[in-house]
């Protein structure tokens, strides 16, 4: 794996450096950030928490950065042992259930007719990509997919919705996403998957990280209910790769 | 434990926030003013993290119906124990059946109230701070009762010498964000000279300004953002980052505010001026 991708720094804060690289988002860039941010956790001491951006790493200390050229240094260091030091962390497929019908599909008739394809052909295009997790934010649970097929790339609306239900499965512009909890929002619902994407309660909040990959199958109303019933995340982890 | 009478204006459980969560979409949250925050609780001997009551704008109406100490920071909002007025920054002994209420801010915008012992509220991701989606509530409700431990115990007459913030002072001290230098020489000067006031959008999430910054920048790659990172959107609008802010963002991040210029912020609310004082790491 070719791990000599560049990256800048930058100091955005006496606790914080931002690390970039300037390139357009990829899988193999993806790779890499997930990568590093686990081997800065590991070795760097001092580190609280790191989140990530589609071409860039948000490193914060617990307390202020007082030799910044160390700091700098070290993670140079780091990233060039990279795979010296460990190989990347196993990536999981997730397959989730999808209602592409009735009151869960508010706006797939709306889509069909601009985007002058049937239902149907929508939810094929949807469900068959298999998505890339590039990183969680928006709102707690919500996954950055990467994936969608050119054919249902559609901008959002003007006036977002006020109210957009736990589950929705949207599309926005070029992405596709599933909104975790109820809350506003612009994009086109055209479903509901009844698989909570966060929960407190659960060791760790969302089953999905980084790196993971994703798909959905499309599910009838029944099943929904059933599925909503048991809602375990984990019987939709379908491989570890 | 604590009843409540009335809910106040917008009154939450805070305490330093929800760090190491953040990987999972979840914002930092934790007190607006961290800096009056730890003035309560040092008031009371009691721990760094104790949870204390947020109370904007006007304060709520509480029945003590257990014995403690409690103690006021931030913003000058006049207490009254039992409709007899009690001082703020020092620690006040409550009895059962006492009855606390507060006029409306005077000047600032946040107080902070610390119980002995901290608030006992319900822990999500090792945090009590109330944040929607998050915890079950997002405010504190007429419906529910405010815990705390009534066996905490403090060395009697803790006595701390406070350096309280100017909420007057109007220079907020910055750095330059990501994409700062994508800005050009009339937009960067406009931030050095220009006044900035603060729109009615106003929130734990984001403050919104009113002037524009007429520059049109390029939305960036999807990334992460921080508590004081100063946003530029597309039509000008100027937006500063606060505690609930989420992670991530698609706009360019032209400033990041220091520690005490978010803190002083937090004090600020619809039509207070601000100006931006940049300062080099």
């Amino acid at each position: 794996m070719n791990n000599k991708l560049p990256f800048t720094f930058f100091r955005m804060h006496p606790k914080v450096i931002l690390l970039e690289w300037e390139q357009d988002p990829s899988t193999e860039t993806l790779k890499e950030l997930t990568h590093f941010k686990a081997n800065i956790l590991k070795y760097s001491m001092g580190v609280s928490q790191i989140t990530l951006g589609y071409c860039s790493l948000l490193v914060q200390w617990k307390e202020d950065i007082i030799n910044y050229s160390d700091a700098k240094k070290n993670l140079i260091a780091l990233y060039s042992n990279l795979s010296i030091n460990s190989t990347p962390a196993k990536t999981k497929h997730w397959t989730l259930p999808v209602c592409y019908e009735g009151e869960f599909a508010l706006d797939l008739a709306h889509l069909s007719s601009e985007l002058k394809l049937s239902k149907d052909t929508i939810i094929e295009l949807h469900s068959k990509t298999i998505y890339t997790v590039y990183f969680i934010g928006f709102l707690p649970g919500f996954l950055y997919l990467d994936g969608l097929d050119s054919k249902l790339f559609f901008p959002r609306k003007k006036n977002p919705r006020l109210v957009i239900p736990k589950g929705a499965v949207a599309i926005g512009g070029k992405q596709t996403g599933i909104y975790p909890n109820e809350s506003p929002g612009g994009w086109h619902i055209i479903g509901n998957t009844p698989i909570s994407l966060f929960n407190t309660k659960n060791e760790t909040p969302c089953f999905a990280k980084s790196g993971d990959t994703l798909s959905f199958y499309a599910v009838d109303e029944a099943e929904y209910q059933k599925i909503q019933c048991v809602n375990n995340p984990k019987a939709y982890l379908t491989k570890v790769k | 434990m604590i009843e409540i009478l009335k809910q106040g204006w917008h009154t939450t459980i805070q305490d330093l926030g929800r760090l190491g969560s953040q990987s999972f979409g979840v914002p930092i949250s934790g007190a607006m003013d961290l800096n009056a925050f730890q003035w309560a609780n040092k008031l009371l001997n009691n721990n760094s993290s104790a949870a204390c009551l947020e109370m904007t704008s006007k304060g709520p109406e509480l029945k003590f119906h257990e014995p403690s100490f409690i103690a006021f920071t931030g913003a000058i909002m006049q207490a009254f124990l039992n409709s007899k007025p009690v001082k703020m920054y020092k620690p006040i002994e409550v009895k059962k059946g006492d009855v606390l209420k507060f006029s409306s801010v005077t000047l600032g915008c946040r107080t902070y109230m610390a119980i002995l012992g901290g608030f006992q509220s319900e822990k999500v991701l090792g945090c009590r701070s109330q944040y929607k989606g998050v915890t079950l509530e997002d405010r504190i409700v007429k419906e529910n009762l405010l815990l705390f431990n009534r066996n905490a115990f403090t060395q009697k007459g803790a006595r701390v010498k406070t350096k309280t913030t100017d909420y007057k002072d109007v220079n907020l001290k910055v750095y330059q964000g990501p994409e700062y230098h994508l800005l050009n020489s009339h937009s960067q000067n406009e931030f050095k000279t220009k006044q900035f006031t603060i729109s009615p959008s106003n929130n734990r999430m984001g403050y919104r300004l009113n002037e524009k910054i007429l520059q049109q920048l390029p939305e960036i790659w999807t990334a992460p953002t921080l508590p004081g990172t100063v946003q530029l959107t597309p039509d000008g609008t100027l937006i500063i980052l606060m505690r609930d802010a989420q992670v991530t963002g698609g706009y360019s991040r032209i400033l990041q505010l220091s520690d005490n210029a978010l803190n002083l912020l937090a004090q600020k609310s619809t039509k207070d001026v601000i100006k931006f004082e940049l300062i080099t790491l």
